[in-house]
């Protein structure tokens, strides 16, 4: 079937759309009663538009496009995995190591050799952390290496 | 004379060291961007906006380093157009068709040069347009009421799919999408949580900057990593400057056609830079006719667009400064600035912040000259740097993304927040849903329910004072139109861009 990545996107949005907007009649009403607009008029509006457009997307939906599969796949899921767990350990282990660890890995996952990948994250990390932390006077997290 | 005046003191702004010293840096900067893979200079000025922000940059000072970066990346896009017949970015599109053979045949630094003058050239006509023309508009947006802008911001999400945008009605759904994004947190006007789930971090609503980096440069590091380009590009030589005066001064018509003809495109919503250039080439083409040797490295054909390119980058500030409204997605994020600096952007910006507008302006003017005077000399380097491969160059930006967004807040939960985008900017990428609209819907959002509550206010609860000035049913039409024109014109001028892609004797 074509247009299958459309018709999912307009079910989604559709699910949101309604949801927004069911949401936006159940706030209590502000003090002093509503003037003109609530605080749910415009939520409400953006609804309606949104719920049209969903319905339009699964109607008609463009060919689809070329989605990554397997390989390419799991190389983005694991992007995504070391982004997420660089943001976890920056506090943890500090800028430094945790960088060198997130731009080697990722380097490396998109091409480099490993041993250049991880030497392109470290200098990477101290000049940025050097330029940060002296130069602009921002405090990056040492994490490990910090000095008492 | 009055704007004189203004521009003077806009210089007086400018020229003190300390926004000098931002503006070439920016220029510097800007070119990089431009010239770099993988990163257009929306991305490229989204990742420096928390910077700016972080270093605590007075606004104006903020404002002039975006501003030189934006023009700069005009002037980097070209060079890899020239040098390996890519566009860096997309309105240095046309400048492949004679750059490229230009550079086949021996003449690159020539084409770099001549394209640098050009740029040159190009910003400074859009600039002194937008001297000429914004301050007439302010005063004109002056007239404006709510109900005018509430269209006013239709109009723009309308027109903002552009003349090359394929489904309108997904330009409406990212728009939609977008706007919902701002109504989280709590309501200014009545203090209703609104869509916050109880989580402090939303109390506040979803900071638009973390937004538009995580859609912007997550999304594009996400995209090299599927398209498996991580490999650099062959080192190109460039040769020797063989341009003669002579030849420089034959091109100076075509860099004022393309100049005029840039800067109308830019001003016009919707159209932006790369309908700016793609008119200037289109038009050279036809006024020299069989004069010219278009496509086969014709020193006219690199010079028109590129000073269409340009100048419409300045004439894309006209309707931001003045209305507050964005034409393209650079200026989109420009805004984004200017609203984290608690600036609000349309008319009154004129009067109430005049030395950031004029020093804005002013620093455009310098920054042009400073990126002529930079990319003549250093263009040796930035080819340099073309060679610097993406599996290196995006993870680097990455973190400088991640530092960026840490260093605002120094909260780890923004940093999920900004991942978060990303993916999400990926898939709608992939299903071609714009991203711009969304920024612009996070953007005007407020805005926009502001208007529409003071409207009906001024009404006394009437919905039809949205259609009840002459002027307000003006907007509404334009917004229309540009809603379903690109429909109807959008193939014709595609196919027409594209044939004249492959008119050129080279491909690749």
């Amino acid at each position: 079937m074509t247009g299958f990545g459309d018709r999912i996107l307009g079910l989604g949005l559709l699910v949101l759309a309604v949801a927004y907007g069911w949401a936006a009649q159940q706030w209590p009403e502000p003090f002093g009663g509503a003037e003109g607009v609530g605080p749910e008029t415009f939520p409400t509006i953006l609804a309606f538009v949104l719920v049209i457009g969903s319905l339009y997307l699964m109607v008609k939906p463009d060919p689809d496009a070329q989605w990554p599969v397997r390989k390419t796949a799991l190389e983005l899921v694991t992007s995504v995995v070391v982004l997420i767990v660089y943001a976890l350990l920056m506090e943890p282990l500090g800028f430094i190591i945790s960088t060198t660890l997130a731009v080697g890995t990722l380097s490396w996952r998109m091409g480099a050799r490993p041993r250049m990948a991880f030497i392109t994250g470290l200098i990477s990390a101290v000049v940025v952390f050097v330029l940060f932390n002296y130069g602009l006077d921002l405090s990056l997290p040492a994490g490990l290496l910090e000095v008492e | 004379m009055e704007t004189l005046g203004f521009l003077m003191e806009g210089f007086a702004v400018a020229l003190t060291p300390y926004n000098l010293m931002f503006a070439l840096f920016g220029a510097f900067v800007g070119t990089l961007i431009g010239c770099l893979p993988g990163l257009g200079p929306a991305n490229g000025v989204a990742i420096l906006i928390p910077l700016a922000f972080t270093l605590g940059l007075p606004p104006e000072t903020a404002m002039i380093l975006l501003t030189a970066v934006y023009a700069g990346a005009m002037y980097g896009g070209r060079i890899s157009s020239i040098l390996l017949n890519i566009p860096g970015d997309e309105p240095a599109m046309m400048t492949c068709l004679d750059g490229y053979p230009m550079a086949q045949k021996g003449r690159a630094a020539d084409a770099l040069a001549i394209s640098a003058v050009a740029s040159f050239a190009g910003g400074l006509i859009g600039t002194i347009g937008l001297i000429m023309l914004a301050p007439i508009l302010a005063k004109f947006a002056l007239t404006f009421g709510p109900a005018e802008y509430f269209a006013l911001f239709l109009l723009a999400f309308a027109t903002l799919g552009g003349i090359t945008g394929k489904n309108p009605m997904k330009t409406v759904i990212a728009a939609t999408i977008g706007i919902m994004i701002s109504t989280v947190g709590i309501d200014i006007s009545t203090g209703t949580q609104r869509y916050t789930f109880g989580v402090l971090e939303l109390y506040e609503g979803i900071d638009f900057i973390l937004a538009i980096v995580g859609l912007f440069a997550i999304s594009e590091l996400l995209f090299f990593v599927e398209s498996r380009v991580g490999g650099g590009r062959e080192k190109i030589n460039v040769g020797k400057l063989t341009l003669s005066f002579k030849e420089l001064v034959s091109t100076i018509p075509t860099q004022l056609r393309g100049g005029v003809l840039g800067f109308i495109a830019g001003v016009l919503p919707g159209a932006g830079a790369s309908l700016g250039s793609f008119i200037s080439y289109t038009l050279e083409k036809q006024v020299l006719g069989k004069k010219g040797k278009f496509g086969e490295g014709d020193i006219r054909g690199v010079v028109a667009p590129e000073a269409g390119n340009n100048g419409a980058s300045s004439g894309a500030l006209v309707p931001m400064l003045t209305l507050g409204v964005p034409g393209s997605g650079t200026t989109a994020v420009l805004l984004a600035m200017l609203i984290s600096l608690n600036i609000t952007p349309g008319p009154l910006m004129f009067t109430q912040n005049a030395d950031i507008v004029w020093g804005v302006i002013a620093a455009l003017l310098i920054g042009n000259v400073m990126l002529l005077l930079l990319n003549i000399p250093l263009v040796g380097f930035f080819v340099k740097l073309l060679s610097v491969p993406p599996m290196y160059l995006l993870p680097i930006v990455t973190m400088v993304a991640f530092v960026g967004i840490y260093s605002i807040s120094h909260s780890t939960f923004d940093l999920y927040f900004m991942v978060a985008f990303g993916v999400a900017g990926y898939f709608l990428r992939k299903l071609e849903i714009p991203l711009v609209p969304i920024i612009l819907g996070l953007l005007l959002g407020p805005e926009m329910e502001k208007n529409l509550g003071h409207a009906l206010i001024l009404s006394d609860g009437s919905w039809s004072i949205l259609w009840g000035s002459s002027l307000a049913v003006g907007l509404w039409v334009v917004a229309g139109l540009g809603l379903v024109l690109p429909y109807v014109v959008g193939p014709l001028l595609r196919r027409r861009m594209n044939a004249a892609m492959k008119e050129s004797p080279v491909s690749d």
